[in-house]
């Protein structure tokens, strides 16, 4: 199957996946046990687009605002949207990172670090790998909690516990 | 804006294919055949692409392995291109043919000749067209394969990966939802082929 195509079929993953981290982002308080990473904080923070799985009649519906619950987003979950794009922010420890996630690729767009310390005149080479580390920080934790997400979709406890869960979760945004 | 100042955007894409042994001599050699070269005043192209320094745009001279912090290669990627203004070519036609028809006593020009008329205003204008400049930043992790690319535009994707392929010989293959899941199944020694089967999740209430 060609690249397009798969990524087409299977887009519905993405979808999935960032309606399941807002769900765990709220019933978490934000905080995640990332391993190695270590503790985070994740919040969708003010601006979450969603659209239907539904090839006909496609409507997206974009909410924004300062209100951290997002009511009207939410309501849009109980009309079968689900998120395609979400402004995320991360923290771990003192340092902050925002970006906004899409769920077709998990791309990151409009990704902004932390405030480098090293200088491009007097170490460029120490500004490269600050730079690069402080990007590479968000896309590991992005990846991990992908990873933990697909680890439980494909277990037994998705349709025990986990997809009651988010199914309450949703309804309660009526 | 890019991946050393400000903010930015990335695509991510992974190298699967064996890098050959000995790519330290050899990275040095096509990234130098591949550096970026300005689009030259008399020449008629339309746009030039080629790597140069992530941390200074102007500089295309690769003379060492000074794109290799160890495990990163890392590069830029700069895309010039000119263009001629839609409005400009047709008004420059316009009076080259209106010259043509008094020259020759001719009432109409051939579609043909309209056509060489164009084809001859446009390098003209072309010459005297400034470039616009982009670059798009690029770090490949040679342990792990993954690059990051700073954009998020299909096409110049798209374009990177060729460009990238005309490089290196090696494959990018993008990375999208089902291609890490399917990566991070294989990982846990789990069935890759569970995503096959799975269905968009329904979120609204169980029917009772």
């Amino acid at each position: 199957m060609e690249v397009l195509e798969r990524v087409r079929r299977t887009e519905f993953l993405g979808r999935d996946f960032l309606t399941w981290l807002w769900f765990k982002s709220e019933a978490n308080e934000g905080r995640f046990d990332l391993g190695e990473l270590g503790m985070v904080e994740l919040w969708f923070d003010g601006k979450v687009t969603l659209q239907s799985d539904s090839d006909q009649d496609v409507e997206t519906i974009t909410c924004s605002g300062e209100n951290p619950s997002l009511r009207e987003a939410r309501f849009a979950l109980t009309k079968s949207k689900k998120v395609t794009q979400a402004k995320l922010r991360l923290i771990v420890g003192d340092n902050e990172w925002s970006f906004t996630l899409d769920s077709t690729w998990l791309n990151f767009k409009s990704l902004k670090t932390p405030t480098v310390v090293h200088d491009k005149k007097d170490d460029p080479e120490g500004l490269f790998y600050e730079r690069v580390l402080l990007i590479e920080q968000p896309l590991r934790a992005i990846d991990t909690l992908f990873s933990s997400f697909i680890k439980i979709r494909t277990s037994p406890e998705w349709g025990t516990q986990e997809l009651p869960a988010l199914i309450e979760w949703v309804n309660q945004g009526k | 804006m890019g991946f050393i100042n400000g903010s930015t955007s990335i695509t991510r894409f992974l190298v699967n294919d064996t890098l050959p042994r000995n790519f330290i001599e050899e990275f040095p050699r096509r990234i130098s055949r591949h550096a970026f070269r300005n689009l030259d005043e008399s020449s008629d192209e339309e746009r030039s692409t080629g790597w140069v320094n992530i941390m200074d745009m102007f500089d295309s001279q690769f003379i060492g392995t000074e794109f290799l912090n160890d495990p990163y290669v890392a590069l830029s990627w700069r895309l010039d291109v000119r263009r001629v203004p839609g409005k400009a070519l047709k008004v420059y036609c316009r009076k080259a043919e209106e010259e043509l028809k008094k020259r020759e006593g001719a009432e109409y020009l051939s579609k043909r000749q309209r056509q060489e008329i164009r084809e001859g205003v446009l390098i003209q204008l072309l010459k005297r067209a400034i470039p616009r400049s982009h670059t798009y930043d690029m770090v490949w992790n040679l342990n792990t394969g993954m690059v990051m690319f700073g954009s998020l535009s299909n096409r110049i994707c798209g374009e990177f990966a060729e460009f990238f392929f005309k490089t290196f010989e090696l494959h990018l293959v993008p990375v999208f939802p089902y291609s890490m899941a399917h990566q991070g199944l294989e990982k846990e020694g789990a069935n890759p082929e569970l995503l096959d089967e799975m269905q968009p999740v329904e979120f609204l209430e169980e029917k009772q």
